[in-house]
């Protein structure tokens, strides 16, 4: 909403004519200010003139004498240009004038040898326009002598502001004026929109079959004669972001703007039987509305007809048939009420939203029809010479019945703090139009309406919050009843610090994948990533499934970086994923477990001059997930090896906690799908489901290092392919005996060890907790070590 | 004395002093205390001497030797000294050089927000909930006061879902406010919670909103909260995250399930309130919404809306990150370009 200071003057006398101040108040009442546009003519002084004569100047070609009335009686003004003649109304600039900004005072100066009493203007000199080619010639509606600024409605502010859906009332002149009257306590007041009587009867008729039009009110006014409606008009529809389009349309679309009553203009001859009959759209009707579309109507639509067919969409537009063109002379002005949830329906339903829409669906003051019908007529008659016939015929189906509300004291105090007397209360409710009188411990409100947001008691405590401002309650702060993280909270952060601490940045990716970004992975036909849940209403195919998997986003990242030269990327993402399963009951919204996805490309390691970068592989991918198990205390992660897209079938491995449960998958990205997004090199992924990680590992217990000696020994096996480092670790580990670690140390394939074997080499250490442990007792466990790997399958390198 | 003991005694210190390596003082030492020196043959020649002599030769021997010893250990700790200043000099390197270098990542501005928002009220006494981000009709709108045809509702503004039974108006939640309704459906006031999380709206990514986004939302729910409460936590909110010099101004506003509603505006932390780029001129900074909770509200959630006030508030963590640190496009929240998140912190 627009509203121009210059305009809102004509309903209150503010106590400031300060834009900025104003412009605070509406903001303290909760209409935000977007923006204030200070409009100011580029002039001084300019007033309207009447050339009373016309004569060639004696000693010049190029210019004439004019004489010049601004009021005062003529005087002599030299003129150049030569686009009028005498009787021309004309505006003038008298020395003492200023043009331009203040770069161009006007004074009384000689023209060859005839003294020039000021400058009649050009458009272009009045900073109205590039027209310099003659001067502005005005029309007769013009009074001679008047500042001319005024006719530009000038100097004003344009406050934009944003009305909030609940307050419709908000949307007028006359509702700003309101409410900046009971802000400032002064009065404010409506402009005229009594009856004007009419000549002889019309012979109109009004019939509402639907219960949706709750009033109609219509009167025909004759003579109207089209044509441009007056500056002043334009001037005031243009600050308020309505194009000019001609008298009839332009003083409908004032009153509006004017009471936020919308209104309309049909061309009264064009009305078949001059009846006006409001009823449900029929099935298969159509109705091309004003601005051109065919409308195809049903039943859930209201339509304004006549005898014969359907003339506009019930407070939404009008249509095409009976609309107003040059040739209109008998116009019926059509102001009504809508049930504003229909209207919104059928604003939806034909994605048509109109001015008229917009107020109707939120509520228009359901008294103003009358009073707005009675305004029209007035201003079609001042602008456009048209005359009323006969009366003002209304319809009404359903009473306008205000909401009776028991506002107890106590709410208000228990909402905002205060105790607040009755007579404060009513004092801050009757300037908003709300009757309020007070018992012993309550106030009870009549509903104004206009005001369909305000029903219940709690509807007046925000009122009187407002208009006593939000400014006047004091603070305070209360503090929680004891909070914190949670368990599963702080170990996510420990979680998140320990990714960054090892070289991966958080990355945020949305929460959407198109279907060709599943496919690009190459998950397995069963893979549950596959049934993704469907976005009804995307905006672009990129958007259409909520994801299954982080790994999309990612690699879109990892691809992102790689373009732009980053060539080392190690990104992670915490995040939702979707699961498409059924639902298991009414109302249960679908699995959406967080994971956590990582992807790196490239090399990790230390760098430098002549560092030994690793470049990224499976391997790199298993150890970050043991780093970050023991980071947040999940104890060894246990790995095994899977053929899962979209892992490289033999690059990839699940991951199990320490009792078993597996939270996930890590791995080099199958190349297909590493070509699929262009990354170079082993493209390392994982997918963790994070709960398990999250979960409270429970207490653990101190464990006292001895002070024993170590032993050391180290043994290198022949083994089968399918025998796993983890097999064999784990086979000397349950080795009774006072093992400490045991660690893999060297792995080789190649001369000396047959196809399809490999040798592993492990270090073992050896401590009890209480003494030394003799040479006999370390062989014994050489020994036995040894034997255990035999189970396996495996002989010790050199022994076979 | 010998004559021999008291040249060695006058000579021995010039020998040490002038070795001027370990491996000359090693030459000096033998040459003065080793097998063929002076010392060694005295105390040879020990056995041939009088018994009654012998306890005084040995002495002062003895005491020669040690002398010795002592200018032999100084000499050679100095000359130790030297040699590792020597070679610790040959080690010296241009530690300007790359070598060893640990990357470290950084948590992205989102997170790293939400955790500076979040722990403020933490330390109010607040509790931190999460919530689901695919969420019904009834929890997002009608819980919330927001009846069947509001605009909000419309497929325009609202992401929805293809789940469950078409009368199950599965979304993308367009707030976190729906965590309201699920948070006191399980919790018995007194409520205190902050809820972090994504959000959801069908809009397409320009400079400052994209279709998902994340909010922080909070609900105060006791018996005696008031409107004054809510400013107060809102104004220590603002001080906190913005500074300690920071104002703060409530606008009354509309949102369908608090009442009375309110915008909250702080003090441009760009201009401190004179006008920037920031705040775009008026020296105000929009950071979020806020407002007592509607009874229709606790009348939704099974709670006596006779017996209990609360209050609620939802900013935009996208929004204050950006005006915070001047980021000019929303997609860099979003691109996961190195270069930018490498500026995070």
């Amino acid at each position: 909403m627009k509203v121009s200071l210059r305009w809102l003057a004509d309903y209150v006398d503010l106590p400031t004519s300060d834009p900025d101040e104003i412009a605070r108040a509406l903001d303290d009442l909760g209409h935000e200010v977007e923006g204030i546009e200070r409009l100011a003519p580029s002039f001084e002084g300019v007033l309207v003139g009447r050339v009373e004569t016309v004569e060639a100047h004696p000693d010049a070609d190029k210019v004439r004498l004019t004489t010049v009335d601004t009021g005062d009686g003529p005087t002599d003004v030299v003129c150049g240009a030569w686009n009028f003649e005498a009787g021309a109304i004309v505006p003038v600039a008298r020395p003492g004038a200023v043009l331009m900004d203040g770069s161009f005072p006007i004074t009384e100066r000689a023209i060859r040898g005839v003294t020039s009493n000021g400058m009649i203007c050009s458009a272009k000199e009045l900073g109205l326009g590039e027209d310099a080619d003659g001067i502005m010639v005005l029309d007769d509606g013009f009074e001679v002598g008047t500042d001319f600024a005024d006719h530009l409605e000038m100097p004003d502010a344009v406050i934009d502001l944003s009305i909030t859906p609940n307050r419709p009332d908000a949307m007028s002149m006359i509702g700003i004026a309101r409410e900046l009257a009971a802000h400032f306590g002064i009065d404010w007041r409506m402009p005229d929109t009594s009856p004007m009587p009419g000549d002889g009867t019309s012979a109109l008729t009004i019939e509402i079959d639907d219960d949706r039009c709750p009033r109609f009110t219509g009167r025909e006014v004759r003579g109207v004669e089209m044509g441009p409606s007056p500056l002043w008009m334009q001037l005031r529809l243009e600050r308020a972001g309505v194009r000019a389009i001609s008298n009839v349309v332009d003083v409908s679309n004032y009153v509006m703007l004017e009471l936020g009553q919308p209104t309309h203009a049909f061309d009264f001859d064009r009305v078949a039987g001059a009846r006006i009959v409001v009823r449900s759209g029929h099935e298969g009707e159509k109705l091309t509305t004003l601005d051109g579309v065919e409308r195809l109507l049903g039943p859930e639509d209201i339509v304004v007809a006549d005898d014969e067919h359907g003339s506009s969409l019930g407070g939404t537009m009008g249509g095409e048939d009976s609309e107003v063109s040059t040739s209109t002379t008998n116009v019926l002005v059509e102001v009504a009420s809508w049930d504003p949830p229909t209207i919104l329906r059928q604003s939806r339903r034909h994605a048509l939203r109109s001015e008229a829409s917009a107020r109707y669906e939120r509520g228009v003051d359901v008294a103003m029809p009358i009073p707005a019908n009675h305004r029209m007529v007035r201003l079609l008659a001042e602008t456009a010479g048209g005359a009323p016939v006969g009366e003002l015929v209304v319809t009404e189906t359903v009473p306008f019945v205000p909401a009776t509300i028991r506002l107890p004291l106590s709410l208000v105090e228990r909402t905002l703090g205060v105790a607040l007397p009755a007579e404060e209360i009513i004092d801050h409710l009757t300037p908003l139009g709300v009757e309020a009188t007070a018992t012993d411990d309550e106030v009870v409100a009549v509903q104004p309406s206009w005001r369909p947001d305000l029903t219940r008691p709690i509807d007046l405590v925000e009122e009187v919050a407002r208009l006593r401002g939000y400014a006047t309650f004091e603070s305070s702060t209360p503090s929680g009843a004891g909070g914190g993280l949670s368990t599963e909270q702080v170990r996510e952060r420990r979680l998140r610090a320990a990714l960054t601490g090892l070289g991966l940045s958080e990355a945020k990716t949305f929460s959407f994948h198109g279907h060709g970004a599943l496919d690009a992975l190459g998950l397995d036909a069963d893979d549950p990533r596959q049934s993704a849940i469907e976005v009804r209403n995307p905006l672009r195919e990129e958007e259409s499934l909520l994801r299954t998997t982080l790994l999309p986003g990612l690699l879109d990242a990892a691809r992102f970086n790689v373009a732009h030269g980053v060539g080392d990327v190690a990104l992670f993402e915490i995040g939702r994923v979707f699961l498409d399963e059924e639902a298991p009951e009414f109302g249960t919204v679908p699995e959406q477990p967080a994971v956590l996805g990582f992807v790196l490309v490239g090399a990790s390691g230390s760098s430098g001059v002549g560092s030994n970068r690793r470049p990224v592989d499976a391997f790199s991918g298993v150890g970050l997930v043991r780093a970050l198990a023991a980071s947040i205390g999940m104890g060894a992660v246990g790995v095994e090896s899977i053929d899962q897209r979209p892992l490289h079938p033999g690059r990839g491995a699940r991951v199990l906690r320490d009792d078993g449960l597996e939270f996930g998958v890590v791995g080099e990205l199958h190349p297909k799908a590493a070509r699929a997004w262009g990354l170079p090199g082993r493209v390392v992924v994982g997918e963790l489901t994070v709960a398990p990680m999250l979960q409270d590992p429970g207490m653990w217990l101190f464990v006292e290092p001895s002070l024993q000696p170590h032993a050391d020994f180290d043994l290198a096996f022949v083994l089968p392919d399918s025998v796993s480092a983890a097999a064999v670790v784990e086979a000397i580990a349950a080795v009774d005996g006072a093992t400490e670690s045991v660690v893999p140390f060297d792995l080789y394939r190649g001369p000396g060890v047959r196809d399809g074997q490999h040798s592993l080499a492990v270090r073992i250490r050896l401590r009890a907790a209480d003494r030394t442990l003799t040479s006999d007792e370390v062989a014994e466990m050489r020994d036995r070590c040894i034997e255990s790997v035999r189970q396996l399958g495996g002989t010790l390198r050199g022994a076979e | 004395m010998d004559p021999r003991l008291e040249t060695l005694r006058t000579q021995a210190p010039g020998l040490v002093d002038d070795a001027d390596s370990l491996e000359a003082l090693d030459a000096v030492e033998q040459q003065v205390v080793g097998r063929a020196s002076p010392i060694a043959e005295i105390r040879r020649g020990l056995g041939q001497l009088p018994a009654e002599e012998r306890p005084i030769v040995g002495r002062a021997v003895k005491e020669v030797a040690d002398e010795i010893a002592v200018l032999v250990d100084r000499r050679r700790s100095v000359l130790e000294d030297e040699a590792e200043t020597a070679l610790l000099a040959a080690d010296a390197v241009d530690l300007t050089v790359p070598m060893d270098e640990r990357a470290t990542g950084t948590h992205h501005l989102i997170t790293s927000t939400i955790d500076e928002i979040v722990d403020i009220f933490v330390g109010l006494g607040y509790r931190v909930a999460d919530g689901p981000e695919v969420e019904t009709g009834w929890y997002n709108f009608d819980a919330l006061n927001t009846p069947a045809d509001h605009p909000a509702r419309a497929e325009s503004d609202t992401l929805y879902v293809d789940f469950g039974e078409p009368e199950d108006e599965m979304l993308l939640r367009t707030q976190t406010s729906p965590m309201q309704a699920r948070y006191m459906q399980d919790h018995d006031p007194p409520v205190h919670v902050v809820v972090p999380g994504r959000v959801f709206r069908n809009e397409t990514l320009d400079a400052t909103h994209s279709p998902v986004f994340h909010q922080v939302e909070g609900l105060a729910v006791d018996t005696d909260i008031t409107f004054g409460d809510l400013k107060g936590t809102l104004e220590h909110f603002a001080r906190e995250f913005f500074g300690p010099s920071t104002g703060t101004r409530f606008r009354p506003h509309f949102f369908p399930f608090t009442e009375p509603s309110a915008e909250v505006d702080v003090t441009c932390f760009g201009c401190d309130g004179s006008g920037c780029k920031v705040c775009g001129g008026p020296g105000w900074v929009e950071v979020l919404g806020c407002g007592m909770v509607d009874p229709a509200v606790f009348d939704a959630v099974g709670y006596d809306s006779a017996g209990v006030t609360g209050f609620a508030f939802g900013m935009g963590v996208e929004r204050m990150a950006m005006a915070r640190h001047g980021l000019t496009h929303i997609r860099h929240l979003w691109e996961n370009d190195l270069r930018v998140l490498g500026q995070f912190r």
